[in-house]
């Protein structure tokens, strides 16, 4: 087990963003399959081959494909979420840039297996490049009529849109996604079971599929070979491959495709191994998931099951390597930063949680922590985990209590010392303005 | 001096119109037409809201001003208030002008690991300003970014549409002196064009100029 391109394959083909070379690969197979298939039949294929959102959250796919109504009361949107915002994860947009077509043939696969008849694809702002990409590839399906009225003579229409964000994390959430695609502030909204699932009253509470851009990628897979093979690889109830994005201290930061059950270590050694120190710690999912320390991640295989039973999760694949050198009290303050910056401000355990454990973390980290910190962190934590509107809250919380967890003593040593147990770059030196002219209009 | 009246048959409270400004519409004719293809994508005029900010922020040069989201208000039939809303709630509409070109420097996890700060404390240094500020001749405004996600690429920096990756302490002061020689106005984003169908068979400009480098 270990690297399997798969979604990935033909990403360094050259001109694979154009729609004639991406044919000429096999692109388009899997909807030319779909377009003769029943509905059903499509919903079954993705069901026999295990597939799980790759989102962060692992649902099966299937579930939500079949859960939208049968019937035609209502019109169906078939959504993509490619508001990619959890630091550490660039898969999507690596997706979006070399292999759009990938994105959008699965996006009309849904669109096909759901009745639905419009589309939207909901980038976030800063990812001008991709987008141009996938522009260019609806406009080339337009022309080719796979997108449009009657697709391939199945006598279905579907229409494919881009709806650009403006720079939320908390629009990758999917019900703050939708209220900011009907034009309002990202807020999300309440859920299953306090209302209905997306899959029954979504976007303009009609029936909406909402899946992210690697679900889409993985669903066009199985469509153009088959649901078995797919299932054939990873573990019994992980199957497939999973996209990881490697960065921080290692020696060739990229996306790597590994098969589900590849040991967290033998990624490391694919990426060229740790670089300045020895192996510290992995974030395994991007900043919401908890910390592993190294001797954690000898026992951790990439998939759910298995991050799991450890004490994290797989989350959207931001894989972070830390060196010997990372001060993870300094780190932790700045994921802290990060979730304060980006809640949405809806609900008061979020808004004002995330506030008091940047305060207690910024004050540890300064040096002026108090003894009990500790203590109070994991307090207001119990408070906002599971209390809040959506996943924000849960996932400003679980990296400070992962971290706690594992690294006490280097929390512990800040407070008594009042100072890094490692000496870190993170500590921004104080410079004042050269120039106080030139300074005149600073806020 | 109230700024509601009480109506008793009613019983409600009517505000009083806010004053917004108006120094005439400055929509183009092609934005106005833009707009209107827009939204047709959706079934109701609202949900155009993000797109005709994107176009606003265009045609009025790089910022919302009230007047701005007062036009957007009007063509898309909001108040002026649900549009302010929106635009205050996302960090890409700029509510305040802007310099020239907006240096955004991704300051999250992996690229704070990696040196951001020493980058973010170098262009303070040379600019003369502090995060958010904009310099005196309106040329630079220095801001800090939450992951801009090419965390491969580490450190980013965000100009306007592009993205500079691979950006360290060494290097990061030849990329002002770049900007400082370049024509362009770089603060505004593509992202207002994008959504627009182009016309089939006509060759897509504006996607193929990027410089950010190629991951691994």
């Amino acid at each position: 087990m270990a690297i399997l391109n798969l979604l990935l394959e033909h990403r360094d083909v050259p001109g694979i963003t154009n729609i004639d070379v991406w044919e000429a690969h096999g692109g388009y197979d899997g909807l030319k399959r779909a377009a003769s298939s029943e509905r059903q039949t499509i919903v079954d294929e993705i069901k026999a081959s295990g597939l799980r959102g790759r989102g962060g959250a692992g649902f099966p796919t299937w579930i939500k494909w079949n859960g939208l109504p049968k019937n035609y009361d209502q019109p169906h949107y078939v959504l993509c979420n490619a508001d990619e915002g959890e630091p550490g994860t660039f898969k999507d947009r690596e997706m979006l840039l070399k292999l759009p077509h990938a994105v959008v043939e699965g996006i009309i696969i849904a669109g096909l297996a759901t009745y639905s008849k419009v589309g939207y694809i909901y980038i976030r702002g800063e990812y001008t490049e991709p987008a141009w990409q996938v522009r260019k590839a609806i406009d080339q399906a337009y022309q080719k009529g796979y997108l449009g009225k009657n697709i391939l003579g199945t006598g279905h229409d579907f229409d494919l849109y881009i709806h650009m964000g403006a720079g939320s994390y908390e629009c990758g959430e999917e019900s703050a996604l939708m209220s900011s695609l009907m034009g309002e502030r990202g807020n999300p909204r309440l859920k299953f079971p306090h209302a209905p699932l997306p899959t029954v009253a979504g976007v303009w509470q009609s029936p909406t599929l909402i899946n992210n851009v690697e679900t889409y990628c993985a669903a066009r897979w199985i469509l153009a070979n088959s649901a078995e093979k797919y299932a054939s690889y990873g573990t019994e109830r992980s199957k497939g491959t999973k996209i990881m994005s490697v960065s921080g201290h290692i020696a060739r930061p990229g996306n790597y495709e590994v098969e589900m059950g590849t040991p967290l270590m033998e990624l490391i050694r694919e990426a060229g191994g740790v670089i300045n120190g020895r192996l510290k710690a992995v974030i395994p999912g991007g900043s919401s998931v908890q910390i592993k320390t190294a001797e954690d991640c000898e026992k951790i295989n990439l998939d759910y099951e298995s991050c799991g039973a450890n004490g994290t999760l797989l989350g959207s694949g931001g894989f972070m390597v830390f060196n010997d050198l990372t001060d993870i009290v300094q780190l932790m303050k700045r994921t802290a930063e990060f979730y304060m910056h980006e809640s949405c401000g809806k609900c008061t355990p979020c808004r004002e949680g995330t506030r008091w454990m940047f305060k207690v973390m910024d004050r540890i980290a300064s040096g002026s922590g108090q003894q009990g910190d500790i203590e109070l962190l994991l307090s207001i934590a119990s408070q906002v985990d599971g209390r809040s509107y959506c996943g924000l809250g849960d996932a400003a919380c679980w990296p400070i209590v992962g971290a706690i967890k594992a690294f006490r003593s280097e929390f512990e040593y800040w407070i008594e010392h009042k100072c890094s147990p490692v000496g870190s770059r993170f500590v921004p030196p104080q410079v004042e303005p050269v120039n106080p002219t030139l300074a005149l209009t600073a806020k | 001096m109230t700024s509601t009246s009480y109506n008793a048959l009613t019983d409600t409270f009517i505000p009083k119109p806010l004053e917004t400004p108006s120094d005439g519409d400055r929509f183009s004719d092609a934005a106005i037409a833009e707009l209107e293809e827009i939204v047709t994508h959706y079934p109701e005029r609202k949900a155009a809201c993000l797109p005709a900010l994107w176009l606003a922020q265009r045609e009025y040069g790089g910022s919302l001003t009230p007047a701005a989201i007062r036009e957007v208000a009007e063509r898309l039939q909001l108040s002026y208030t649900e549009v302010e809303g929106v635009a205050s709630f996302y960090t890409m509409y700029n509510l305040k002008p802007r310099g020239r070109h907006h240096l955004e420097v991704c300051t999250c996890l992996t690229c704070a690991l990696l040196g951001a700060y020493d980058i973010v404390h170098r262009y303070e240094h040379e600019l003369g300003v502090s995060i958010g500020g904009t310099t005196a001749d309106g040329e630079f405004t220095l801001s800090e970014a939450e992951c801009l996600n090419y965390c491969g690429g580490a450190t980013v920096i965000q100009v306007g549409d592009k993205y500079f990756t691979g950006v360290t302490p060494d290097n990061c002061l030849s990329l002002i002196e770049e900007l400082r020689k370049s024509n362009e106005f770089t603060p505004a984003h593509l992202a207002d064009s994008i959504v627009k169908i182009q016309t089939p068979g006509a060759s897509v400009t504006g996607g193929g100029s990027f410089t950010s480098q190629d991951l691994i």
